[in-house]
């Protein structure tokens, strides 16, 4: 610990001193409202209690944090964080089911494990919350999406933020068949669910017909069905996402796209149902024949067509890697994207629709999710230099980082 | 599209029976023949242009070193001189680079795009032939397909020269070719003219994950090793076949070549030191395992790809003069993918072996700036004071070490190929973007101009008639 604040030339407060109060003076403080230039941000108690000209003169740490930035903390919204170790250590992987009787009940909070070394690496980057989205292995339905909280007694903040769906071509292969069997099949299990739901006491004697889910699976679609939960629908080709928004307007459902590779090509359809959407910006490859339109400036067409952004990233590696879902933003907006529009694609917009405890935001009041950077917030040449979730100072220590400096002394004694 | 790829076809089968001439038989006596080595030679010529001159940029040569406000002087596809206030004839060419910043070609050592090409469906499953484990017979370039349009994003992203691979599937994968990023409708008009072959093996998990599966050799690590030896104790006769044979017909006598074996030939070409080992390995025990066996066949390893485990082998990597290939950072996808650091390539580099970024991925191929700044920037938080200056050289003449063309390539340097990219900003930034592209002094992309945009017949009218794939 000693060593690497010496080499970060920070007077950080090591791991478990606690600093009752915090005051990062001059930084470019992005928040909801716009980027607030050279402005001081002072945090008691783990709260944020002052911006700008308000704030008081000294603290218990104290941050010169001139032609530096603060952002609040990242989300990643589409990640196995804590679900994975190694990615083809089947033991380790838990983000899918590949029972039939077991779909949209999976629920992959269950098998969330704090102490994944994925967590640590990933939030001295400054992620700060990532969702969980398990992914389909037998049916359309994948599961139950959670959201979970990456800081230093990392927890699952809501079990159950959304249900999962896969709309895609593996998710066609899991149909058997084409993507037609794929939406009958969805259809009729809405049906199920509505009719579970009107008949519970008769279907669980036994008394109903067959349905095409388990009861727990038709019992975890409740919520949908009444529109008290999203459906998170995964799908990429345009006339895929114009069958879904029929779909979802038909059974009056609240819907989240995401993946959407050709969403610029029906943006207005996706703006006029109010439809979110969670997006990597970087993919722009004809990688299958349903993301033939896969281009560089799918969001920023996305957003100027008025649809709400929530970012993951980077490509594939979207979950040991899920703090680089900022390099994706970064791309976005190299490719014409606002840069507090992709900002808040990976704060405000995530907080404001997956949890209701959680700001997202650079305000007063807000507990202090945020982090500092040593430059501009989207550069890959900035790095954290203090990251707080949940209002604590997060420890800046990994795996990843022990084994650096295990052979970092190594090298300088054999190095010229 | 259908006649062209008839053409391809028709092109490729007459190319194949002149090379199945085998020998090419000169009059010449002392001449013996032998099969010939580059049956399928690259027609690529470059475009002539007239010289020209770029004014005022601000170089990062790929070398190390950072020049402001110079000019660059090109003719006839080299670099000619690089300077402040070149004097040039009044009549040349002009280009403005005045405050603008210039890299070399970025250059992918690890790529296999044309072998996987998009869309990513199973008639484009063309990189690993898994049917044996040792296929050293097999030639990346035979299945590269030039239209995928996977190529003209990473032009546009500023990589000027590919090594196109096979994949890791097998021990020893074969053949990789090295190619420069220009439209073409065969894979010989994109072969970089003499650029050396490569040879592509594999270490640890995935030869022996497949082959395990099917209850054949190699299902073990140790596997892995006794297929290597026993392929190199095969190519080590096979070359002393061939060997005796050339003494003997010198010698006086009459006699028949050996038979031809294609597998073999190739690890022949790497023991006789044409062919480069280009070899997965992401863990440092097994890295010396594979240096141990180089040394046992007598044969020079050329680079380490992925080498996660590269800043721990860094020492070793130095002393036998092995670049080490690496991702700024990916892991976890496997076991042996697991010891990662953001610092593997700044610690390569400051023990002093060569340091490579690659991307492996068509994706990541397309900002291959941006993994230097990524790699550098893990390294300057650790204290190590990398430049920018310093760092481009993982793109580039590191790079070009690694694939044998440090020579032609990798540095804005008189006598270099003109292999350049001007970038929107520092091309470190990520708001940075190629504007534009040239290949041997030739504009191969303009940002600024769609008829310098090449784009693959696949992208013509495939979203809407008439249309383009953006």
């Amino acid at each position: 610990m000693k060593e690497f604040f010496f080499i970060c030339g920070l007077s950080l407060l090591p791991l478990g001193v606690s600093a009752n109060s915090i005051l990062i003076s001059g930084a470019d403080v992005y928040s909801s409202a716009g980027v607030l230039a050279r402005t001081s941000v002072y945090i008691e108690d783990g709260v944020i209690r002052a911006l700008g000209d308000s704030v008081p003169d000294s603290a218990d740490m104290q941050i010169d944090a001139a032609g530096k930035s603060i952002t609040a903390g990242l989300f990643n919204a589409s990640t196995h964080l804590g679900a994975v170790e190694v990615g083809m250590i089947d033991e380790t992987v838990d983000f899918f089911s590949e029972n039939p009787a077991v779909t949209a009940s999976f629920k992959i909070a269950d098998a969330f494990n704090p102490q994944s070394t994925l967590i640590p690496f990933n939030r001295v980057h400054g992620l700060s919350h990532a969702l969980l989205v398990p992914e389909a292995g037998s049916h359309l339905f994948a599961g139950q999406v959670a959201l979970v909280q990456l800081g230093n007694r990392p927890v699952v903040i809501n079990d159950s933020v959304a249900v999962a769906v896969d709309y895609t071509e593996s998710g066609f292969e899991l149909a058997h068949s084409s993507r037609a069997t794929a939406m009958a099949m969805l259809r009729q299990a809405l049906t199920d669910a509505l009719d579970f739901a009107a008949n519970k006491a008769a279907a669980l004697a036994g008394d109903r017909r067959d349905y095409s889910l388990s009861l727990a699976d038709l019992a975890a679609l409740e919520p949908v069905i009444n529109g008290y939960k999203p459906l998170l629908v995964r799908t990429h080709r345009a006339s895929d996402i114009g069958q879904i928004l029929r779909l979802a307007a038909e059974y009056k459902l609240q819907l989240i796209l995401s993946g959407v590779s050709e969403g610029w090509m029906v943006a207005e359809q996706i703006a006029a149902a109010n439809v979110p959407v969670i997006i990597d910006p970087i993919a722009n490859l004809p990688a299958s024949f349903e993301s033939l339109g896969a281009r560089l400036d799918n969001a920023k067409l996305l957003s100027d067509a008025g649809v709400k952004l929530v970012f993951t990233g980077m490509s594939w590696l979207r979950t040991h890697n899920a703090y680089l879902v900022r390099q994706s933003a970064g791309n976005a907006v190299a490719n014409g994207l606002d840069k507090g529009v992709a900002i808040a694609a990976m704060t405000y917009n995530p907080a404001n629709l997956f949890a209701s405890n959680v700001s997202g935001d650079i305000v007063l009041g807000a507990v202090a999710d945020l982090v500092l950077w040593s430059g501009d917030p989207l550069e890959l040449t900035s790095e954290p230099d203090l990251v707080m979730i949940g209002g604590e100072v997060i420890s800046l220590e990994s795996r990843s980082l022990q084994l650096r400096d295990r052979y970092y002394k190594r090298l300088q004694k054999s190095s010229p | 599209m259908q006649p062209r790829l008839l053409t391809v076809s028709g092109l490729l089968i007459f190319l194949s029976m002149l090379g199945c001439g085998n020998m090419r038989i000169t009059s010449d006596p002392e001449v013996i023949p032998r099969p010939d080595k580059n049956p399928y030679p690259s027609t690529y010529q470059i475009p002539v242009s007239a010289p020209w001159v770029l004014l005022g940029a601000n170089l990062l040569t790929g070398d190390g070193a950072e020049l402001l406000n110079v000019d660059i002087h090109v003719k006839d596809g080299k670099i000619v001189t690089v300077g402040a206030n070149l004097e040039v004839p009044d009549d040349i060419l002009r280009v403005a680079g005045a405050g603008q910043w210039l890299t070399p070609g970025l250059i992918d050592v690890h790529s296999h795009m044309g072998v996987y090409a998009a869309p990513g469906t199973d008639n484009h499953n063309d990189g690993n032939e898994m049917t044996s484990p040792i296929t050293p017979q097999v030639w990346a370039e035979h299945s590269v397909w030039p239209q995928d349009p996977q190529f003209e994003k990473a032009l546009a992203g500023g990589v000027t020269t590919l090594q196109i691979l096979p994949g890791s599937g097998n021990l020893i994968g074969g053949r990789g070719v090295t190619l420069k990023n220009i439209p073409s409708l065969t894979v010989q008009g994109m072969k970089f003219p003499g650029a050396p072959y490569s040879l592509k093996m594999a270490c640890g998990e995935n030869p022996k994950r497949y082959y395990g599966g099917q209850n054949q050799l190699p299902s073990t690590r140790m596997g892995n090793m006794a297929g290597y030896r026993a392929a190199w104790i095969d190519a080590t006769e096979y070359k002393k076949s061939w060997d005796d044979y050339v003494a003997d017909v010198r010698a006086g006598e009459d006699l028949d070549p050996p038979k031809r074996d294609l597998q073999l030939e190739t690890l022949v070409g790497v023991l006789e030191g044409e062919i480069r080992v280009h070899n997965h390995c992401y863990m440092v025990d097994e890295m010396a395992q594979m240096i141990d066996m180089s040394k046992e066949f007598g044969y020079q390893i050329s680079a380490f790809h992925h080498a996660v485990e590269g800043y721990k082998a860094a020492p070793m990597l130095a002393k036998e003069n092995i670049c080490a290939v690496m991702w700024a950072d990916w892991w976890g996808f496997k076991q042996e993918a697991f010891d990662m650091v953001r610092e593997n390539l700044a610690l390569v580099d400051y023990a002093g072996a060569c340091a490579v970024i690659h991307s492996d991925d068509p994706i990541h191929v397309q900002r291959l700036n941006q993994e230097v700044a990524k790699a550098m920037s893990a390294g300057n938080r650790m204290g190590l004071e990398i430049s920018a200056a310093q760092a481009i050289r993982w793109a580039t003449l590191n790079a070009a070490k690694a694939l044998g063309l440090d020579a032609q390539i990798g540095s804005l340097s008189a006598g270099k190929n003109a292999d350049m990219v001007l970038w929107s900003q520092h091309p470190l930034s990520v708001y940075s973007l190629a504007q534009k592209v040239w290949i041997d002094g030739h504009l191969r992309y303009d940002r600024g101009d769609r008829s310098v945009q090449p784009t693959s017949d696949f992208n013509l009218g495939i979203l809407k008639p008439g249309a383009i794939r953006p």
